[in-house]
Order: structure tokens, then sequence, then C-alpha cells
């Protein structure tokens, strides 16, 4: 297991590698540069400032300057934020969005595996259509919507929870909330499909008659199907929870990674557009990899190495 | 395997939601005012911070040699006063005796001469050095032709005496030591401290307030500076909070979380009538530039025309945040305003004008107005889009750019009509006339006028206000009616919501918040 | 679910035709200006009432389908072109280069999608100089959006084509010496066009979610075309004083997502009974 998680590891170094020779040539036929400013800068100033960030240097150098840096795990000055690393930078904010990404995640796996072992368990009944209704529009809102929806209907209408800022777990719950609405709709989904499955396999039709609860059998054997069902879908779910965090964020004033995003593209701050490309990728191989060792746990027929990322 | 059952979990969450009731939401304790500054503010080093987020918070902790009054004009602040030599070069400021920072440590004039020093340093690569460079031997400086800082024009003649000899005479130059990057700046405190002397914890300043607490990208907070030199300010706590959606810091106003925030265009009509309303014109000029080098606006009747063919009263009507329409350049509440220049709307006229150049409207190629991506930008240009095809009978196309690639864009090969606004850096004319001499950076129309370069050199150093007056009228009849490189169309706003609570405070046109007096009950 | 499965196809269907007529739907011109009547809520003479030109908004968010649309469609298209010939090939190919493509999919997972659109959209504007400058930002976010749906289009057909090239009959075609192309395209890519298809249907409603995203950001579209992102996003910005300025955008794009996931369902259980689970 600890070799095949190596084996993982040592893969994604070369996939790391290739995103950011990618986001960094990207970067560079992006046109307009992080100091073209409306104030226009006279060109001693404009020397000065590229030949602190090594800008002067023809591109091949920055590239091998960067990949240098990086290997020593220095990502670099922030073009923007003056006198601030990335590293810091990423590392003030990742834990905002770790929070509100995990709050999101427990909403989105207690709600939508409820949502969809009920809507299986009474299916076809007007119960069952109604959550599936709530799942379909749960799929088909944008983030931008719902979250209008719940800053003026439950922050300043109802006034039961503050519209926005980051002061505590209570401000935690609309962005969250919102964050989750599309994976919670989704997961419920998955669940339904898989438990129906399951439901009607024979080993469940067997467990019944050998006189187990029903309750007994749909915990043991079709709670795991389902969580095997949703647990391949952790990886994409939680790149959803980091870059569908962008708006949240915005909108509800939270100091999370999702921002940068998008600021540090149109700031054309190179660093850190490279940071949070790196960071993400990172997360999105480590997160492939608990899913197949998280699957692999839950489903010993599988055998670790036999299924592709 | 599942651990408790979903219901379980419903529960924990609940309680965390209800239990999570903490004390920093409403409302603010009296002594405390709470700002959205919208964005982070990206330094607070004030040698190489170049935005308005930035000044803002660095102008409630830091002072310089002067400080702008209520009406915009030059008041001592560290120094308690100043000389200037009879050929106009050298200015001898005298410092005050009783300014400490915050460390205890008294004000020096080394400090400046540090400081000064810093910002010209190439290797400090700061983009606003080019604001000292009338001082004598600092662009060289900056260049890198002259290595030897001693041969700046700023000594310290004493510990209260600093002398700055100019490179040319230059009349404001008292208005120029209003802004942050002329302030001191201690040389212990950045070498200890590296990069991070600007944390809270590290900063070390003499303002009004001190920085107490710096959460990046959420909020920051500035507590009252007992030991300040002119007395400790009103407030106790100022917050500045990071809410980048403007509609959301509106909700947060009207929940009475936050008690100072800028009102988004279309909801201003709703904040009219209130009593929170303020509304300022700003030293903010918004215009639309010609390339003069393009056909058909090489031929400045062409420009004329164009220009004449606007107007300018339909842009307060739609953007209803006060803003003013302006075919003048100085904007009005900046010494020099003259409200008499500027072409007049006059549709027929331009129609004439156009002939007369021999242009032929329905046979013109459609004319390209870019501008960069935003709301108003584009509201403005719709209407201008509108005007030009209803009154001259030409095809408007219009583009718009992402902010980053509009201005490379500008720079590299101009667009036949542009967008552009300019923001006062400090309330003088010369940093508006100056944009437009042919030697400037920021004059992407292409156009050059001896006559007017001349003109705004020589305001520049005239002591006397009626020949100065005189100087910057013609400069401005060339700009706007003979030559017309630039159609200006408005003067900004701004536009505020101030919570009942606060007292005492009003905008001002530079758009500096003096929180100094203010009070939140 | 074959009723919902209907009520998807038309209202898929009317949209098509309001995307078809655009602003002919309303009595209005999308830009037809009339600042007297500006920001005015519904009303007989406007449906959905007027924006901060007076403009209609009904003509608008019909004009708004049209590129919200078209490019959700185009962007499909592409994904599902350069998503069937990856897959498919790594899946027909197997071994080393499977693996090595694969590599080559999981790059493309590893890319934030939302920073990769805007840089791309940024990066290709500016190069398509051959593009009429009109239309240079459209086509641009229209590849953007396509260029980031591939990997997962690649994943899914690599899946199948590799289950497909086990079975019995591809085996009888390759010994009757059916050249490899003419068998991944025809017979192979055809028996698996079912889930091919419910994946596009899915990939519609994921893009016009992005394309309203990024816009909704301000990095999307832009004039003089209009989206519903676009005019959602000037709703947000006035949303306490005209809530209708943002009401009916997003109405347009819930009911479209709707639409198609309902589309999407029924076709899952039309053509694909065992694929059960999504891609």
């Amino acid at each position: 297991m600890i070799r095949y998680a190596l084996w993982r590891i040592l893969q994604g170094i070369p996939v790391l590698l290739i995103v950011a020779s990618i986001t960094f040539a990207l970067l560079r036929f992006l046109p307009g540069g992080p100091f073209e400013r409306e104030k226009a800068l006279p060109p001693e100033i404009l020397r000065n400032i590229e030949a602190r960030y090594h800008l002067d240097e023809p591109l091949g150098r920055q590239y091998l300057r960067y990949l240098a840096d990086l290997a020593r795990g220095d990502l670099g000055p922030s073009y923007k934020y003056v006198g601030r690393d990335v590293t810091q930078i990423l590392g003030e904010a990742l834990p905002v969005s770790l929070q509100l990404g995990a709050v999101a995640f427990v909403l989105c796996c207690v709600f939508g595996m409820a949502m969809g072992l009920l809507a299986a368990v009474w299916r076809g009944s007007a119960a069952d259509r109604g959550i599936m209704l709530l799942a379909l529009l749960g799929v088909s809102v944008p983030s931008f919507v719902l979250a209008a929806l719940l800053v003026l209907g439950v922050g300043l209408g109802l006034g039961w929870l503050p519209a926005a800022l980051w002061e505590g777990p209570r401000y935690a719950v609309l962005p969250a909330i919102t964050l989750a609405a599309l994976p919670t709709a989704y997961v419920a989904q998955l669940t339904r499909t898989s438990v129906i499955e399951v439901i009607d396999l024979d080993y469940v039709r067997t467990a019944r008659a050998k006189g187990l609860s029903e309750l007994h059998v749909h915990l043991r054997h079709v709670l795991r199907n389902a969580l095997l069902a949703v647990v391949t879908y952790f990886g994409p779910l939680l790149a959803m929870l980091l870059t569908g965090s962008f708006v949240v964020e915005h909108i509800f004033a939270i100091p999370g990674i999702g921002r940068f995003f998008v600021t540090a593209v149109t700031n054309r701050d190179y660093p850190l557009v490279m940071g949070v490309t790196l960071l993400y990728a990172v997360l999105v191989v480590a997160a492939n990899l608990a899913v197949d060792l998280l699957y692999g746990w839950l489903d010993p027929r599988i055998r670790l190495g036999g299924r592709e990322a | 395997m599942i651990g408790p059952r979903p219901q379980a979990w419903l529960g924990l969450l609940l309680c965390v939601a209800l239990w999570g009731c903490d004390a920093s939401s409403l409302p603010p304790p009296a002594g405390e005012l709470r700002i959205n500054l919208g964005t982070e503010p990206p330094t607070l080093d004030w040698a190489r911070a170049t935005d308005n987020i930035s000044f803002l918070v660095i102008e409630q902790i830091m002072q310089g040699l002067t400080r702008l009054g209520p009406d915009l004009s030059p008041e001592p602040a560290l120094a308690e006063r100043w000389e200037v030599s009879p050929d106009g070069r050298t200015y001898t400021f005298h410092l005050r005796a009783d300014v400490r920072w915050s460390d205890g440590v008294p004000l020096h004039a080394d400090q400046f001469v540090y400081a000064w020093r810093r910002l010209l340093a190439p290797a400090t690569a700061a983009e606003y050095a080019y604001f000292l460079f009338p001082v004598a031997g600092a662009r060289a400086y900056n260049g890198g032709q002259l290595s030897d800082p001693n041969q700046l024009g700023v000594r310290a003649l004493d510990a209260r005496t600093l002398q700055v000899r100019l490179e040319a005479p230059l009349v404001y130059f008292p208005s120029l030591t209003t802004f942050m990057v002329t302030f001191p700046a201690r040389a212990d405190l950045i070498a200890r401290h590296g990069e991070g002397w600007t944390e809270a914890g590290n900063l070390v300043s003499l303002g009004p307030y001190l920085l107490e607490e710096w959460r990046h990208e959420y909020r920051l907070v500035l507590r009252a500076n007992r030991d300040f030199y002119a007395g400790p300010p009103t407030l106790d706590r100022i917050v500045g909070y990071m809410v980048g959606e403007a509609s959301t810091a509106l909700v947060l106003f009207e929940q009475g979380i936050l008690d100072l925030v800028r009102l988004p265009p279309l909801e201003i009509r709703r904040y009219r009538d209130r009593p929170s309303y303020r509304h300022k014109a700003a030293l903010r000029g918004y215009y639309y530039g010609f390339n003069t080098r393009l056909a058909p606006f090489d031929d400045a009747r062409v420009r004329r025309a164009f220009a004449m063919a606007i107007d300018r009263d339909a842009f307060p009507k739609l953007l209803q945040g006060g803003e003013l329409p302006a075919a003048y350049w100085i904007p009005p509440g900046m010494p020099y305003h003259n409200p008499e220049i500027g072409v007049r709307f006059d549709p027929a006229g331009a129609r004439r004008l156009l002939a007369e150049a021999g242009v032929n409207p329905a046979r013109l190629a459609p004319v390209r107005v870019v501008y960069n991506t935003d709301q108003t930008h584009r509201l403005v240009a719709e209407t201008v889009q509108a005007q030009w095809q209803q009154h001259l009978g030409v095809r408007v196309e219009l583009e718009n750019r992402e902010w980053k690639v509009f201005l490379k864009e500008l720079t590299v090969s101009p667009p036949p009509v542009f967008r552009l606004g300019w923001g006062a850096d400090f309330p003088d004319p010369d940093n508006f006339m100056n944009l437009f001499t042919s030697y400037s950076a920021n004059n992407h129309t292409g156009w050059g006028n001896a006559r007017y370069d001349a003109l705004v050199e020589q305001a520049a150093r005239e002591p006397d206000v009626g020949r100065r007056q005189a100087l910057y009228d013609e400069a401005q009849r060339i700009l706007c009616e003979q030559e017309v490189p630039i159609a200006p169309l408005f003067v900004g706003a701004i536009n505020l919501a101030v919570a009942e609570r606060v007292k005492g405070f009003e905008p001002n046109a530079m758009d500096i918040f003096f929180l100094e007096r203010v009070r939140a009950e | 679910m074959r009723a919902a499965g209907w009520v998807g196809a038309t209202l898929v269907a009317v949209l098509l035709g309001v995307a078809l007529l655009g602003d002919d739907v309303s009595g209005y011109r999308y830009d037809a200006q009339d600042i007297p009547h500006a920001l005015e809520g519904p009303s007989a003479a406007h449906l959905l009432g007027t924006d901060e030109l007076g403009r209609d908004l009904l003509a608008r968010t019909a004009e708004g389908a049209r590129v919200s649309l078209l490019l959700a469609l185009g962007s499909t298209l592409l994904a599902l072109t350069l998503g069937v010939g990856y897959g498919g090939i790594a899946g027909y190919v197997g071994g080393r280069l499977d693996a090595w493509l694969m590599r080559g999919v999981d790059v493309g997972y590893s890319l934030p999608d939302i920073l990769v659109i805007v840089l791309l959209t940024e990066v290709l504007q500016a190069g398509l100089t051959d593009v009429p400058d009109l239309y240079r930002r459209v086509l641009a976010l229209g590849l953007a959006l396509g260029l980031v749906g591939w990997v997962s289009v690649a994943r899914l057909v690599r899946g199948l084509v590799l289950q497909a090239r086990e079975e019995a009959w591809v085996e009888a075609a390759r010994a009757l010496g059916v050249r490899h192309r003419r068998l991944l395209l025809r017979h192979i890519l055809p028996n698996v066009s079912g889930p091919i298809l419910v994946t596009a249907t899915f990939r519609i409603p994921a893009a016009i979610l992005a394309e309203s995203t990024v816009s909704f950001l301000g990095l999307g579209i832009q004039p003089p075309f209009s989206s519903w992102g676009v005019l959602a996003s000037n709703g947000f910005a006035a949303m306490r004083s005209y809530p209708h300025l943002i009401l009916f955008p997003s109405l347009a794009i819930l009911v479209t997502l709707l639409a198609f996931h309902l589309l999407g369902d029924a076709l899952r259980e039309a053509l694909d009974p065992r694929e059960r689970g999504r891609t």
C-alpha cells in the first residue's frame, strides 16, 4: 500500500511539471504585463522593476530560474502584493478555503447521501419525486444566483445569519450552502442510483430473508455500496469545492484562495498564478490518491494499482 | 462504518450553527468606525504603494512634511514651516520638535533623507519614484547614471531641518510632499524586519492612527495613537473590511455592520434622498482620446466635430451619481479651473465641420471606440455611440478589452478612439495638464504641440496666481477647443453611504478620508 | 421519468426557438435605448421590464439566449470532437500509448477550469487576428470552454472503447481484416455513441454554467453581445434596488439548465441502461 502510494506520488511529479510549464507558457502569451499601469511609468522605473523581478532576462532563463526556485520550494514574490511571497499569501488563504470546503464537503456528503438514500427507499413516491426535483434544481442553479438569494433572503430579509464576512462558524453557513448546493444534488443522484441498484441485488434479498432487520440491511450493505459510488466522485468534488469557491468567496467576502484564480490572472501576477495553479494540481493529485486508497479500503475486491486514475 | 446516522450529523451541524454566535457582529461599539476598503491594500510600504486603497490606509497611519487641508491646499504637518529661496529652486523645511514615532523614537530629518534615497534607489524599483524626479539628481540616480546618493538634492542640515534642491523651480512642491511616497522612513526598522516591516506588530508609524491588526485579504484594524503630536484622534478604532463585491458591502451596510461603503452606480437613486447619502465631485476627469495619427482624426476639425456632437448632459442622467458634465480638462475643486472652457454641444456645427474637413459620414468606415471592461464605461460608450450615430450619421463600433490588455494596446497601438480617466495625485493643475505634453508617457493620442508644452512648463514655474491662470487658460483652450486631441466628457463623483451614527465625515474631492475628527456614536 | 424527459425536450425546443428568433421574440431591438423608461419593472409594454438604458429586458434575455446557447453548443461540439478523438485512440491502441495519453488527461484534470478559461480566452482573443474583431472574443471564449471540456469526454470514451475492444465482434471484425481506422470510426464508436450522446447532453448545461460564471465575473462575453451571465452580473450590482434585473436572466439560466438535465436524464435511461454513473 505504501509502495503504491509512493509510486503514485512519483507519477504526480511530471504532471506537476507539465502543469507548471503550460501555465508559464500561457502567461507569457497573455497580452499586457504586470506593470502596465493606467498612469504610465517612466522608462527608467520600468527597467528597475524588470531587473528586480528578472523580467529583463530571456524567457528561457526565466523559466529555468522559476523551476530552480520551485525545486527549493520557493514560489517567488508576488508582483501585486509588494513585499509578500506567494508561499506566504497561499499559506494564509488556504486554511480558510479548506475550512469552508470542509464544511461544504460534510454538508454535501450528509445531505446528499441522506437525500439519495431516502429517495431510493421511497422510490416512486411523491417524496422521491420531491427530493429528485430538489436535486435537479441544485444542479441547475448557478452559484451567484443562489448566493444572491441567500444574501438577500436569509441574510438581509430574515436576518437569521450574517449576510457575509468570516468571523466564526455562523458565518460559514450561507457560503457553505452555496458552495455545496451543486455537489449535494449530484451526490443525491449518485446515491439514489447506486442504492436502487443494490436493493434489487440478490444478497440484499437474501439478507432480508435471513431475518436481519430492514434497517440493518440498509445500513450495512446499501450504505457501503452507496459510499463506493460517491467516493469515486470525491476527486472532482474537491476540485469543484476549491474552484467553485471564487464566486462564493467574492460575494461573501471570504479571504480564501478562490479569488486568486481570477484576480491573479487579471493582475498579471505571474508568480501568484503559477502558485495557485500548482497548489490546485497538488490538491487534485492528492485527492485522487486518497480516493484510490479509500476505495481499496472500502472494497477489498479491488486490488490497488489495478485502477487508472 | 458510516458512524452516526445522518440525523446525528444534522444535529451536530445545527448546534455548531447556533452556538457560533460571536461578539464581533452587529452593531459596532461607539468609538469604532467600520469602513469598506473594497480590496486588500497591495502594500503599506509608502515608498512602494501606488493605489488608492493603500493610500487611504497610509494616510491614517503616517504623515509627511505637509498635508492637505480640508480645502486641499497644503498645510504644515511634520514640517511646521518652510521657506523657498528667491530662485525658487531650494526649499527648506523646519520639522516639528514634538513628533515621536510609535516606538518612542523622535522624528529626525535624516529619516526623510533615507526615505527619499530609498524611494529613488534603482533596487527599490518603486513605481512612484518619479514623484520626486523634480529633486536635483533624482532622475539620474533612479536611472542609474548617478550612483552616489549624496549628490541627490536632499540634505539634513540638522535634526530638524531638511533642505531640498530642485532641478528647476516648481511652485507646487509643497503639494507633492503631501503624497505618501515622500513620507519619512526608518532605516533601522526596515533593516531589522526586511520585507515584513509593514506587517502588524512590526509597523512603526507616527500618524493619528496606528496599525493594530492586518488580516490579509480580509480586514485591517487601526487604533488611536494616543501620543499623536496634534492630540489623540476621536475614534478608538477603525476597522477596514475588504468586501470586494459592492452589492454585498451595501447589504452589510444596511444590516448595520459596516458604517461607510461606496454605492454601486445603480443603487444611488434609492439613496439619493436619505440622510446617509454623501456625494462629491472628485478631481477625476473622464475623457475620450483620439489617436491623432489615424485618419480621420488626424484633422483637428474632425476631432472638434466629434467632441461637439456629444451631449454631455446625458452622463449625469445616466450615471446618477452627481457627475458633472465637462468639456474642460482642469476639474472644479482644482485651482485654476475655468468652467468657460470647452466646446459646446452643437450637432449642426459639428456636421458643418465634418463637411468642411471633407468627411462624408455615410462613407466613413465605422469608427472604433475601445474601452476597458466595466459597467460604467460600457454605459458611457453606448451613450456616445448612440449620440455620434444620431448627430453625425457615422457608424460607431464599440470594443472592450480586459484592463491589462487595454493598457498594453494604448502603449503599442492606440485605437482611433479610446476611453481613459485621470485622478489627481495631488491637487495641482500641473498633474492634469502635464498629461498631454508631447513627452508625457500618459499621452496616448500621438498629439504634440510645442506651444502647449511651453505653456505647461512655464505655468509650473510661475508663482503669480493671475499669470498662472492665464497660462493654464491658454493651454486648456488649445487642448479642449482648438486641437482637441481629447474630448473630456465628465468629472467623476464619489458616492458614499455613511451610517447616521457617524458624525463629522464629509467626502472631499481628492477622495481622501479625513478620519482624525470623525466620531462614531 | 418519461414525462419529465418530454418536458425537458419541449423546453429545449422552445429555448432553441427563442435563440433562433432572438430579440424578435419581444417587440423591441435588444440595443434600442429609451432612457426616459430606464429601470422600469415588468409592465404590459415591457414584459420583463427595462435596464439602465431603457432597453427591453425580454429582448436582451432572448438575445442572450442566442449567445449562451450557441457558445454552449459550439464548445460542447469541440470538447466532444477532441475528447472522442483522443479517448478513442487511447482506448483503441491501448498499451504504452494509452498510458502516456492518460497522463495527458491527468494534466488536464490538474488544471483549474476557471483560471484556464480566463487565461485562454485572453490569449486566444489576442491570437485570433484573422477573425473580425467583433466576433473574436465570442470565438475565443467558445474555444476556451471547449478546450477545458474535452478531458472528461476523453476519459469516458477511452473507457468505453477499451471495453468494446475486448468484445467478440470486434475480434471477429479484426480477424476479417477490417482496417483499424474503419473499425474504430465505423464500428466501435457508433456502438458506444449512446453514452457519448448522454455525456454531450450534460456538457451543454455545464458549459452554460461555466460561461455564465465567467461572464458574471466580467471576463466573459462583452458588448455588443450579451449573455445571460452578463445580464445577471449587471443585475447583481443592482439587486437591492432593481431585483428584476437579476431575476429574469437567472431564471433563464435555471430553466435552461433544468431542461437539459431533464433531457439528459431521459436520454440516459433510454440509450444507456448500464451507464448510470455520470461523467
